[in-house]
């Protein structure tokens, strides 16, 4: 359903992605793991033109783009059709919880007031924030941050769900709370990309572990095949300072 | 004759004070959004004019910018073939809506700056257009982050109104100019105490406004969010 290819970006001088391919199918839960800097977020974010590669190209359904030719259309229906997840939450600091999720609902997608609260307190109650839909932004730990993010994003209903190593930058208590609604997510069966450096979690929710390297996809497989037959040294390399700082 | 008697004097003056002060804040607040904008999104050409704009408006003393405004628009009316229709009040309102706006345009922009990049990233790659990013989020967020310079802004700006009077405008300073002379300067202390007052209290008002925006902000620290609490706090601050 999702397709990149050759996919290449720079930041100056300094190439950052140098031809990736991806191809995602449907139902795909998909785990990206791979070195600090090495493009992980750089690429997830070329998907929904957060970041804008120099060149190749990308096709969704039927949606088609060529980076070198974007058009908003492509763009705006790409974006209408994922939802991300960051790393830094980026909820909406001006909002309260539930204003955050309906806000999509109501701006983007014109669905009425009460539609949209219907539907965001459906899904705060699944990230288990129903408590919270009133606070601001400031009042919630990292935790509840995240799930708000989570809650906004699964809310606009989107055919891939993008998420940013949505754990790396929580109190280590607070992982928990939210891996357990990550995995909820993405055993519903919606396509997910995930990046993150929870291998013993991404080992257990993904159907796929993709292995970036220096801006490439350098090994793509199943769990088993990734983690316990690595294919080349820099993998092997990876996943053993990986295992050596859990 | 009684010292109180100029008082009423005095405040005769004061509607022709506000009305270029309001004149100024909105037409300012206009302008700065403009430039703001030009400046921002970085249009080539465009852009350095809103640059140029902002510098005038922000390194020429007002009491020139008075002036340049005073001498400079009947010269531009005739220009565009009209008659000469400017009165040193109109020249005032200008003059100040032009300062006030360049000064503010430096309030907003990195007010807008500050807003994090992953507030874009968020609006964006859930759908909004340009407007309804800012309309929605990251405006709010700028006022937040604004409000403090807006309300110095504002400040600056009264005291500045004070100048108009070397152009000719007949404000509650140069009305406080007409009755010292008149009295033969008897009162000039009283006179410019009473003065004193009347600018300290336009500030106070301005200032408290602000700040009840200011503390009313969703984004301020969540205690003071009744209407008790924000009146309790705009007494400790006042
Ligand atoms: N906006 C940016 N401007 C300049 N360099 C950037 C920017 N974003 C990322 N980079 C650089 O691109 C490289 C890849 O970043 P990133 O995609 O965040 O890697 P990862 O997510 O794998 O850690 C890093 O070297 C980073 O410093
Ligand atoms: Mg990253």
């Amino acid at each position: 359903m999702l397709e990149l290819k050759d996919i290449r970006l720079s930041y100056g001088s300094t190439q950052v992605l140098n031809g990736v391919n991806l191809s995602v199918k449907r139902g795909d839960v998909a785990s990206i793991i791979g070195p600090s800097g090495t493009g992980k977020t750089t690429l997830l974010k070329c998907i929904n033109y957060l970041a804008k590669p120099s060149s190749g190209t990308i096709a969704f359904d039927q949606i088609q783009m060529d980076y070198q030719h974007a058009d908003k259309t492509a763009i705006q229906a790409i974006r209408l059709r994922t939802a991300m997840v960051f790393q830094q939450f980026n909820v909406f600091k001006n909002m309260t919880v539930i204003q955050n999720v309906m806000d999509p609902l109501v701006v983007v997608q014109r669905k009425s007031r009460e539609e949209a609260r219907e539907i965001a307190l459906r899904e705060l109650e699944r990230v288990g924030l129903s408590s919270k839909q009133d606070s601001y932004p400031s009042q919630l730990s990292g935790g509840q941050l995240q799930r708000t993010g989570i809650a906004r994003a699964l809310a606009v209903r989107p055919d891939v769900m993008l998420f940013d190593e949505p754990t790396s930058s929580l109190d280590p208590e607070l992982v928990g709370e939210v891996l357990k609604v990550i995995k909820d997510v993405t055993s519903s069966g919606i396509t997910s990309l995930l990046v993150t450096h929870e291998m013993q979690f991404a080992k257990s929710i993904s159907n796929r572990i993709i292995f970036m390297d220096r801006g490439v996809v350098a090994a793509d497989g199943s769990p088993t095949e990734i983690f316990d037959s690595p294919s080349s040294l820099r993998l092997a390399q990876f996943l053993n300072s990986e295992h050596s700082l859990q | 004759m009684d010292v109180s008697a100029m008082i009423p004097e005095l405040l005769s003056a004061l509607p022709l004070t506000l009305a270029i002060t309001f004149t100024a804040i909105i037409a300012g607040f206009c302008l700065a959004l403009l430039a703001t904008t030009l400046r921002v999104r970085r249009v080539p050409v465009i852009s350095h004019l809103a640059d140029l704009y902002v510098s005038y408006a922000r390194s020429v003393p007002v009491v020139l910018q008075l002036f340049v405004a005073f001498y400079g628009l009947p010269l531009l009316v005739v220009l565009f073939g009209s008659e000469d229709f400017f009165s040193p009040t109109i020249a005032a309102m200008v003059a100040l809506s032009f300062y006030h706006g360049g000064y503010l345009s430096e309030v907003m922009r990195p007010a807008y700056l500050a807003v994090d990049r992953g507030q874009h990233d968020a609006a964006d790659s859930l759908g909004y257009t340009f407007r309804q990013k800012i309309a929605r989020v990251v405006g709010p967020q700028a006022v937040h982050f604004a409000l403090p310079g807006y309300g110095n802004s504002i400040i600056y700006l009264i005291h500045n109104v004070a100048l108009v009077m070397y152009i000719g405008a007949a404000d509650v300073m140069a009305t406080a100019h007409l009755i010292m002379q008149r009295d033969y300067n008897q009162y000039q202390f009283e006179t410019y105490l009473v003065l004193a007052v009347i600018y300290a209290l336009m500030c106070l008002i301005a200032w408290l406004i602000v700040r009840f925006f200011e503390l009313r902000s969703p984004m301020q620290a969540p205690e003071a969010t009744t209407k008790a609490q924000i009146k309790n706090a705009l007494i400790a601050s006042a």
